[in-house]
């Protein structure tokens, strides 16, 4: 659910002239900051103290505090291959999502009998929680009975069932697919709201030059959801990142380390081989990616905000 | 939101009809795991575990349910869930109220770095923080600790919490805040008597986040509780999956169990939880 983060201001302009009357009106100026201080001081404690303990721990090595846990990290290849399976399953779970959720918008974005309906059964695989999600998909691949087979045997030519989870390509296959699966829905109302907020009199005005419909949508649509789609991309990304229920249950990481990305890698270090340091050093790795996103997310907003 | 297609009137057309067609397929095809998840849940094992599996149910059978309930702890896995998910809410409720109000009705130094920090926090990944959490609530004493798991969850809900319910701050007019105001209100007043009962979608969608927020988690919670009698449910659900000897109606009875309240919930208050989940980003 993390992932769904508001596609929220930080910064409010409206309210910003109004500086000067507020405070004279509302007074004190402690009030504000009493306000947030709950909120700060448990974010201070459950999240950002563990990211510095952390950082503290990956610097913690048997020969004192260093930089070992890191250069032991650059120069082993488990890591970089890990690295490899993060932007594999980010990039892919990114681009499926958008592709599949801008699709599905589109042939929404039309007014049909049974549309509320439809909206709410598409709400259905986001609101279902990860562990069935789970296990469903290991049912439906199971290489004996799953039904995915049973429909794969369909294609001219397949007599056997792939041994899904066996595979290393196929594994990583089926956690994209089934993090898009439970993750499409969001992006979908999202990009279809979106549609609908494209002024009409654009398409009017397009018909009337005999625009034909890939013009329109190419210079129409796109550039009128385009900064919605760029916020949803980041958002894509750090849903990607942050996934470690679905890989861990349907491939605990495997077959071997195919679909190991870093979420799971930080908690093989941690609770299977109770290294805590090195966990943290690839905790810092995955800090900075997602700081980097976020600083992403806060730029692509402020340029919303500003008219073209 | 405007709907530019419902006003217009249109004639079916081939078009149409296609369209229409494309929906219903696509439709199917998007919900096949759920109907797969229910239909394994209510026909005997053999029938499920036979290849090519009949895609539809030769027989039903619902007694998978009752052996659910009686042969595994799940009535208490999901009352302990309720639990720390409504623990959760609670905790929300009383941080998110307060912080969403200052971000979205005072200006104040500071407020950017605020809603920036909050950002940052909610998009941590939880495998980041794993580590260190499992050690400062060893350090505690809060490991297998239902209000201390509560606790956990609540501080990485309220990010996105307050982003949701500073949404529907926003969209109160500010010309009645000031007319309270000047009526002799004081700020408590403001926000608990004028402001609050017209954000009631709001916190609706936000106690709907959280409560499910919580009720999903498997990360913290596996790491954090080790007693089988603490069990929540996703946590007794994911045990379930690696018994072997759980039979597979019954596993998938559990997880429709499990699956039924959010998805209600969830298509219950779509309309504001997307609102209040877009709000900003997509005008309109």
């Amino acid at each position: 659910m993390a992932m769904a983060s508001a596609l929220t201001q930080t910064t409010d302009r409206a309210s910003r002239p109004k500086r000067a009357r507020r405070s004279g009106v509302v007074g004190s100026r402690a009030f504000p900051y009493l306000l947030i201080m709950p909120m700060l001081a448990l974010e201070g404690a459950l999240v950002i103290y563990p990211i510095v303990r952390g950082a503290l721990f990956s610097l913690d090595t048997p020969a004192g505090l260093g930089l070992d846990n890191y250069r032991y990290m650059l120069a082993d290849p488990d890591f970089w291959r890990m690295i490899q399976h993060t932007l594999v399953f980010t990039l892919s779970v990114v681009v499926a999502i958008l592709a599949i959720g801008l699709s599905l918008a589109l042939l929404m974005n039309w007014s049909f009998r049974g549309r509320g309906v439809v909206r709410s059964l598409l709400t259905v695989p986001w609101a279902i929680p990860e562990v069935p999600v789970a296990i469903t998909f290991v049912l439906m691949l199971d290489p004996s009975f799953g039904v995915f087979n049973a429909f794969l045997r369909l294609v001219p030519g397949v007599t056997e069932n792939p041994q899904w989870l066996l595979d290393p390509v196929l594994a990583m296959l089926v956690v994209v697919g089934a993090t898009v699966w439970k993750g499409f829905p969001f992006y979908s109302l999202v990009l279809l709201s979106a549609l609908q907020s494209v002024p009409d009199e654009l398409y009017e005005a397009a018909k009337i030059d005999r625009a034909g419909r890939f013009a329109q949508f190419r210079y129409i649509t796109l550039p009128g959801i385009r900064p919605t789609l760029a916020l949803l991309a980041v958002l894509a990304f750090i849903y990607s990142t942050q996934q470690f229920t679905l890989i861990w249950l349907i491939t605990g990481g495997g077959p071997v380390d195919a679909t190991t990305t870093l979420a799971p890698a930080i908690y093989m270090q941690a609770f299977r081989f109770y290294n805590f340091s090195y966990a943290g050093a690839i905790a810092v790795v995955g800090f900075g990616i997602s700081a980097i996103a976020t600083l992403c997310f806060v730029l692509l907003q402020r340029r919303m905000e500003t008219p073209e | 939101m405007s709907a530019p297609a419902r006003t217009r009137f249109r004639l079916p057309s081939l078009e149409d009809a296609l369209r229409g067609a494309a929906i219903v397929i696509v439709s199917a095809i998007i919900f096949f795991p759920v109907y797969w998840m229910i239909v394994s849940s209510i026909r005997p094992s053999a029938e499920s575990l036979s290849f090519p599996p009949p895609l539809w149910p030769g027989s039903i059978d619902v007694q998978s349910y009752f052996q659910l309930f009686v042969e595994k702890p799940i009535a208490r896995w999901l009352l302990l869930s309720t639990l720390v998910a409504s623990l959760t809410v609670i905790g929300t409720l009383i941080l998110v109220i307060p912080a969403a109000y200052a971000l979205s009705r005072l200006y104040w130094p500071g407020r950017s770095a605020f809603g920036l920090l909050l950002l940052f926090t909610q998009m941590m990944p939880a495998a980041v923080v794993v580590a260190p959490i499992l050690a400062l609530y060893r350090g505690l004493g809060w490991t297998d600790n239902l209000w201390a798991l509560a606790l956990l969850h609540t501080a990485f809900v309220v990010p996105l919490c307050a982003w949701v319910l500073k949404a529907s701050f926003d969209a109160v007019p500010k010309e009645i805040v000031e007319a309270a105001l000047i009526d002799g209100c004081d700020r408590w007043k403001v926000l608990w008597l004028v402001v609050l009962p017209l954000t009631r979608p709001g916190l609706v969608a936000v106690s709907v986040i959280a409560f499910f927020a919580s009720w999903n988690e498997y990360l913290f919670a596996s790491t954090l509780i080790t007693k089988n009698d603490l069990y929540t449910a996703s946590l007794g659900l994911a045990t379930l999956m690696t018994q072997l000897d759980t039979p597979l109606f019954v596993l998938m009875a559990a997880g429709v169990t499990f699956s039924i309240l959010p998805v209600f919930f969830y298509m219950a208050i779509q309309r504001h939880l997307l609102r209040g989940l877009t709000a900003g980003a997509v005008k309109g």
